[in-house]
């Protein structure tokens, strides 16, 4: 699953920086025609997001999530729904260890404000247990109902995995939303 | 265990001293509990056990009592209703092979509602859409022929369903948009990204017959409405982010939208709103309108209501405001009212309590304390 996300990460981010919302919508209403069984969410999400610039540091084996990681008052969580995988053994960007990541997530746009700037996170599921059961957070900026699949954080984003069950949720930083 | 054992040998020596021993209590025997005949106040509960999802389940509850009176299980994320007849609920829902882990099985389980004992069941594609609690994650036609499921993965589809011959009849790609809205006898409708609503009518044999999609009815952006429409007696309503009703007919082949009104006043608009799960309620023979409603911004929808207010659906005028002990009790997040002629309203809150309430004047009858742990869809017997 870790070489699929990439896979999708990497498309994602590299649409994102070429393409306007619209104009991915149109190609992929066209490349939909006759295939609507694939899984698009995971190109669509990001279509807001400019490049990031250099990934930030995967945590170290064992790294620690930070006080602002386990409270659900952090910026990056605005639209999470779920435990905070920061508080079972992962991190905000990491999933907690025998978990698998979701490759399909929702999304959700949040201010920072110890930049000023708007960010595009990513809200990937952690999956594979039963659910954590701690550090509950449920924030809904800019969410919306299911029938906006890739704004809504109500419908589990496990269900593609081999291992569907919900543990814990993750918040990741995609990129800078445009204005 | 050792304790137990001092005590029970402890208390015959003990009544000896003090006098003749009373008579033996009589002999027990074991029984399973019965239903009993069907009331108008109950309450069907699911509770999809937020912190061990793999163990929803459905509490069925006594409004004039106040006693639980028995469980059906439910599996991971459900959807759960209740046949048009009323003997049977149909669970939706998801096991995994070894507990939390393993191979997945979709599948909807029939359980007999006079003694809530699982009577069947019928085994779908590994693909029902896991969300939560709403009423359209499976539902029957209108004559309980057909039972739909929708799919999710997250391509989204439907499936059609015999719940008589227990036999999945058809899958019917519903081009993104989600969910199942049931309208007679072989018409289901989903509601899509862009503000339309897709509407599939089947065949005899469950198949795809026609279709048709609407106009935009709402604006997904500006205004969206709550997924969880409220059933009216000729179709459903559709509560806004902001409160505009969006009631939506559907006796007619194709749906037909009526004009929007509000809950609120230009005043109220923005500040007071709607929020929660099960965001509204309708008596349908005496048109009265429930809404949990709160004070909040964007992005608080999920927000349970600190008053419920009662709005009459043909003058469109609020009738009663009916504040919540938020404190006590906590926020409203879901309600539900009975149909009969002495209504009873129920409310379940965000500290998982259910709420009874007199209907009619908004009277707290009784606080029912942890009905699990997140109760938060309600359906009527």
């Amino acid at each position: 699953m870790q070489s699929l996300d990439r896979v999708f990460e990497k498309s994602a981010r590299s649409l994102a920086k070429r393409t306007s919302r619209r104009s991915l919508l149109a190609s992929l209403g066209q490349l939909l025609t006759g295939a609507a069984l694939l899984p698009l969410l995971p190109i669509d999400r990001t279509a807001r997001a400019q490049s990031p610039g250099p990934h930030a540091q995967s945590p170290a084996a064992g790294a620690k999530p930070t006080a602002e990681e386990q409270n659900c008052d952090y910026w990056k969580y605005c639209a999470i729904d779920g435990f905070l995988c920061a508080c079972c053994g992962g991190t905000s960007t990491s999933c907690p260890p025998g978990t698998q990541t979701s490759p399909i997530t929702w999304i959700g746009t949040c201010h920072n404000p110890g930049d000023g700037r708007d960010y595009i996170v990513s809200y990937n599921d952690c999956c594979g247990k039963v659910s954590c059961g701690d550090c509950f957070c449920n924030r809904n900026e800019g969410e919306k109902p299911m029938y906006r699949l890739s704004r809504n954080n109500d419908v589990n984003w496990c269900m593609a995995n081999t291992e569907s069950n919900y543990h814990c949720s993750v918040s990741v930083i995609l990129g800078v939303a445009e204005k | 265990m050792l304790l137990a054992l001092v005590a029970s040998t402890a208390a015959p020596m003990a009544a000896a001293a003090t006098g003749p021993q009373p008579p033996p209590l009589p002999t027990e025997h074991l029984t399973v509990a019965q239903v009993g005949p069907k009331s108008p106040h109950w309450v069907y509960v699911l509770d999809y056990a937020f912190n061990n999802e793999i163990d929803s389940r459905v509490y069925l509850f006594d409004g004039d009592t106040y006693r639980r009176m028995g469980q059906i299980d439910a599996g991971f994320l459900p959807g759960v209703n209740i046949s048009p007849d009323g003997k049977t609920t149909a669970v939706a829902t998801t096991y995994f092979a070894r507990g939390g882990h393993g191979a997945r099985t979709d599948v909807v389980e029939f359980n007999d509602n006079t003694t809530l004992a699982k009577t069947g069941e019928i085994v779908i594609p590994p693909k029902h859409a896991q969300t939560l609690a709403m009423l359209f994650t499976v539902a029957f036609s209108a004559d309980g022929r057909f039972l739909y499921v929708p799919y999710l993965t997250p391509a989204a589809s439907f499936g059609v369903l015999d719940p008589a011959r227990k036999t999945v009849l058809s899958e019917i790609d519903t081009a993104g948009c989600t969910l199942v809205i049931p309208w007679g006898p072989n018409r289901v409708s989903s509601i899509c990204e862009s503000g339309r609503l897709l509407t599939v009518t089947l065949d005899a044999a469950g198949h795809e017959a026609a279709r048709t999609t609407s106009d935009p009815w709402f604006d997904p952006d500006k205004d969206p409405v709550f997924a969880q429409g409220v059933p009216l007696t000729d179709g459903y309503a559709y509560i806004s982010f902001l409160g505009q009703v969006h009631e939506v007919d559907f006796t007619n082949p194709k749906p037909a939208m009526r004009a929007p009104w509000s809950l609120v006043t230009a005043q109220e608009k923005g500040t007071w709103r709607p929020g929660g799960v099960q965001i509204g309620a309708v008596h349908r023979s005496l048109g009265k309108l429930f809404i949990p409603m709160h004070r909040g911004g964007e992005g608080s929808h999920k927000v349970g209501g600190s008053e419920i207010w009662v709005f009459d659906l043909k003058s469109h005028q609020r009738t009663a405001r009916w504040p919540v002990n938020t404190q006590q009790t906590g926020a409203v997040v879901s309600v539900q009212v009975s149909q009969d002629a002495a209504p009873l309203l129920f409310a379940a809150t965000e500290k998982a309590d259910l709420l009874v309430l007199d209907a009619s004047s908004g009277r707290l009858k009784h606080d029912e304390k942890k009905l699990g742990q997140t109760p938060q869809l309600l359906l009527n017997p």
